[in-house]
């Protein structure tokens, strides 16, 4: 005799209740497809549909409402045994509140079956309609229950389920059950029941009041499974920064690069960083920019330090390098009274008269403020660069090799190397 | 001129979590796009073995347990936005017993508050986050060597237990670059599921001496396994209540609590005669270390201690902080979480804190804060 999936338990369910047919229809595939309940996986979901997890065989996992079908998809993908039957059980009302993971089963068409067995009430809970409950099927006192019920069988199959059929309860549905467990990808079958205790007793009055059709259709898709990946180590591919040179800094420096999206501001701060770190300094640096990337400000704030860097705020900054009306519009706010602020030219034509772009807030002026045609010299991209370039051979903070060695370690190092040189000779 | 074996590199410390993480042995990560967790997840896709995008955070979870049950050790990322969308997936996967990670990034809330803002909000939700009030272990990097160490510690302290454990973080930390030798690292070790081995009887919650039940993922074709988000007894079968199935519970309990010496970690830099200890974790050790430092240096001792392991909350933390006549508790959040989660809600003036949000907290914030505390109320 076939080993079947049930044991000798009594069934727990209301007399006449659906599910008993239907766990009897899945153990009669089971058995007849001659698998060993080892090889079949069961996860149930809440509900009434998931009082037969005890009943059951074969491996088991009863977890939430709703959401047997995306933890049936995590195992499928986590399995490396594709003959392992999975088979994951819901109720209609599983099925309103984790639809998503339904459409995303199918859109994946990943290899398991879903069975959800339509009994259009929550029978647990005191017989509450779902989104699955027919149109006929309305609470008298609340006619608002009468919308229409989802057609699971149609959305499944639209986002690209192999198999679907719905049936009606009744009879031994085991064929459709073998159908499905020997399609290839995801198989759904819809199962409209009747759950005695709330809803109707008779089948007769099912069909009759159901807005469902029998129904079989297919695609034909590659099954879904992820890519599994050998994946790189993210430390080897990183290139050491050798020390190369000496930097007089001595102390903590604070610097905020500042310009618009699209400037290369933050690979501006990422060689400045690497700049120090290759002359001895310790470096941090972080981004700040909208989250719509594209437009607006974006700020670099470095740190270099001749020590170990703790604390990586900045507040006022010591060198503030601003390029553009939108960087500047962002950060003036921080320029301190020790701030040097190293400017393009057209943020800085209005400084020394009254109130324009670089007058800070507090009235007290910047102490210093530097400015240049630093969008001539490196263009849009190389502004910022330009500007790093032109202040280090100003004041020495860092040698500029420092920089030139950094810009040789990135891949546009070249571009780089040729803004520096026109900075410096400028 | 660069010291031998030395390699300085320039990196965040995303990089270094998900590098120690695949170390340990992590086999997916399945994300949902959220700032500040966009680094983690572009570091996953080049280097975890499966790295998958979820339609949301709920699937994110519920994929992750299924990873989990059939072997594959599974991590995911999040804010507080998205965590608060997990929970009860965490609890189904601590009453599985699933090994997972989950790394929560704090930002500045509530609710959606302020994605590109730093913060330490997310403590005592952690705390509370299982139904019953159990505690899952959460480990907190406070630089970038501890982002390596932590993450590596999750994975292991998971594996081992037997249940899900959070490293918790920051944007500050994980969108940060720092300078830094990574040849200095340290080794990680692959952790290994203690499976069941031999013939006899296997029941999936069944323990011997260990209070972590051996493990076999579903599907073998040696033994039923039966996983249960429902109360159960020690075969996995569902109960209301039965004595079997309330031991099994409170074992998750103990399990937990009971091996909390093999997981806790901190950093204390005792200071001779200090009266006074800075305790603060995440981000906020950073400017505390600093503040100690210039605090020294201006001839004030103070001592510092720094929690790695917060939750379950380590008996040895109790123990070092009670030597000391002032505590001042430095974390980003103005209602100090960390404070009445070790003190409660009614603290003596030993007890002083250091609070702010929107910005990290300053070293000179918290020097200002142990000035303070001295003073007579
Ligand atoms: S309440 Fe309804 S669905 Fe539940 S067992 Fe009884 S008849 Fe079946």
């Amino acid at each position: 005799m076939q080993e079947t999936i049930l044991n000798d338990l009594k069934m727990p369910y209301c007399p006449g209740c659906g599910h008993t047919v239907a766990n009897k229809s899945m153990s009669k595939a089971i058995a007849d497809m001659d698998v060993d309940p080892l090889d079949v996986i069961v996860v149930s979901d809440i509900g009434c549909t998931g009082l037969v997890d005890p009943l059951l065989t074969c491996h088991t996992i009863h977890g939430l409402h709703g959401r047997a079908v995306a933890l049936a998809m995590g195992i499928r993908m986590g399995l490396e045994h594709p003959e392992k039957k999975i088979i994951a059980l819901q109720g209609d009302g599983g099925a309103t509140i984790g639809l998503q993971h339904l459409l995303e089963a199918a859109r994946h068409n990943l290899d398991l079956t879903l069975v959800v067995q339509n009994n259009m009430v929550y029978g647990m809970t005191g017989g509450q309609t779902s989104g699955l409950s027919s149109t006929e099927f309305k609470e008298p006192e609340r006619p608002e229950s009468a919308v229409p019920g989802y057609d699971i069988c149609a959305l499944a199959h639209n986002a690209g389920a192999a198999y679907t059929a719905r049936t009606f309860i009744g009879k031994d549905t085991s064929e459709l059950w073998k159908e499905a467990l020997s399609t290839s990808g995801f198989s759904l079958i819809e199962i409209v029941e009747m759950c005695p205790a709330y809803g109707l007793r008779k089948v007769q009055e099912l069909h009759d009041t159901a807005d469902y059709e029998s129904v079989v259709t297919r695609n034909s898709r590659a099954v879904g499974m992820p890519h599994r990946a050998t994946g790189r180590s993210l430390l080897d591919g990183l290139k050491p920064i050798e020390r190369t040179c000496d930097a007089p800094l001595d102390g903590r420096l604070e610097i905020i690069v500042a310009g618009s999206a699209g400037e290369a501001i933050q690979s501006a701060g990422d060689l400045l960083s690497t700049a120090g770190i290759t002359a001895g300094l310790s470096a941090t640096k972080k981004g700040d920019y909208p989250i719509t990337i594209g437009t607006g400000f974006s700020v670099a704030e470095v740190i270099l330090s001749r020590d170990p860097i703790h604390y990586t705020g900045i507040d006022c900054p010591d060198i503030m390098i601003v390029i553009s009306q939108d960087g500047l519009d962002k950060v003036q706010s921080r320029i301190g009274g020790h701030t040097l602020v190293i400017a393009d030219e057209k943020l800085g034509t209005e400084l020394g008269g009254s109130p324009g772009p670089l007058d800070p807030p507090d009235q007290s002026g910047p102490s210093n403020v530097v400015t240049g045609d630093f969008r001539k010299t490196g263009g849009p991209k190389g502004a910022a660069l330009a500007a790093i370039a032109h202040w280090l051979q100003d004041n020495g903070f860092l040698p500029i090799e420092a920089l030139i060695e950094a810009a040789s370690r990135h891949k546009h190092g070249d571009k780089m190397k040729v803004i520096i040189d026109k900075a410096v000779a400028a | 001129m660069t010291a031998d074996g030395e390699r300085m590199v320039f990196l965040d410390g995303s990089r270094l979590i998900i590098e120690a993480m695949a170390r340990a042995g992590v086999g997916a990560y399945i994300g949902y796009p959220i700032t500040p967790v966009n680094w983690l997840f572009a570091g996953a896709k080049q280097r975890i073995p499966i790295a998958l995008e979820a339609p949301d955070e709920i699937t994110a979870l519920q994929w992750s347990a299924g990873f989990s049950s059939s072997g594959v050790f599974p991590v995911t990322a999040s804010a507080f936005p998205g965590f608060a969308l997990m929970i009860e997936s965490i609890n189904m996967s601590f009453m599985m017993e699933l090994p997972m990670v989950i790394i929560l990034a704090q930002r500045l809330g509530p609710s959606t508050g302020s994605a590109t803002t730093g913060g330490q909000g997310d403590l005592l939700l952690l705390r509370g986050c299982i139904s019953g009030g159990y505690s899952i272990p959460v480990f907190c990097p406070s630089n970038l060597n501890d982002c390596w160490d932590m993450a590596a510690a999750s994975v292991h302290t998971s594996v081992n237990l037997r249940t899900p454990v959070v490293l918790l973080t920051s944007k500050e930390m994980v969108m940060t670059n720092q300078n830094m030798n990574i040849s200095s690292l340290r080794e990680v070790q692959r952790a290994e599921r203690h499976v069941f081995e031999g013939n006899g009887e296997y029941k999936t919650y069944g323990v011997n001496g260990n209070l972590a039940p051996p493990f076999l993922p579903l599907g073998n074709d040696l033994h039923q396994v039966r996983l249960n988000s429902s109360t159960h007894d020690m075969e996995g079968i569902t109960q209301k209540n039965s004595p079997e199935a309330l031991g099994n519970t409170e074992r998750l309990k103990n399990k937990i609590e009971q091996r909390i010496d093999d997981y806790t970690f901190y950093d204390h830099d005792r200071a001779e005669d200090a009266d006074t200890v800075i305790l603060t974790y995440g981000i906020s050790a950073e400017a505390a270390r600093e503040a100690v430092g210039s605090l020294r240096s201006g001839g004030d001792s103070v001592s510092l201690l720094v929690m790695k392991t917060l939750l379950p909350v380590p008996p040895r933390i109790y123990e070092l902080l009670d030597a000391y006549e002032h505590i001042v508790v430095v974390e980003e959040n103005i209602s100090g979480l960390l404070r009445e989660l070790l003190f409660g809600n009614r603290q003596d003036g030993r007890v002083f804190g250091v609070n702010k949000i929107g910005n990290m907290i300053t070293p000179q914030e918290i020097a200002e804060g142990v000035r303070q505390c001295r003073k007579p109320s």
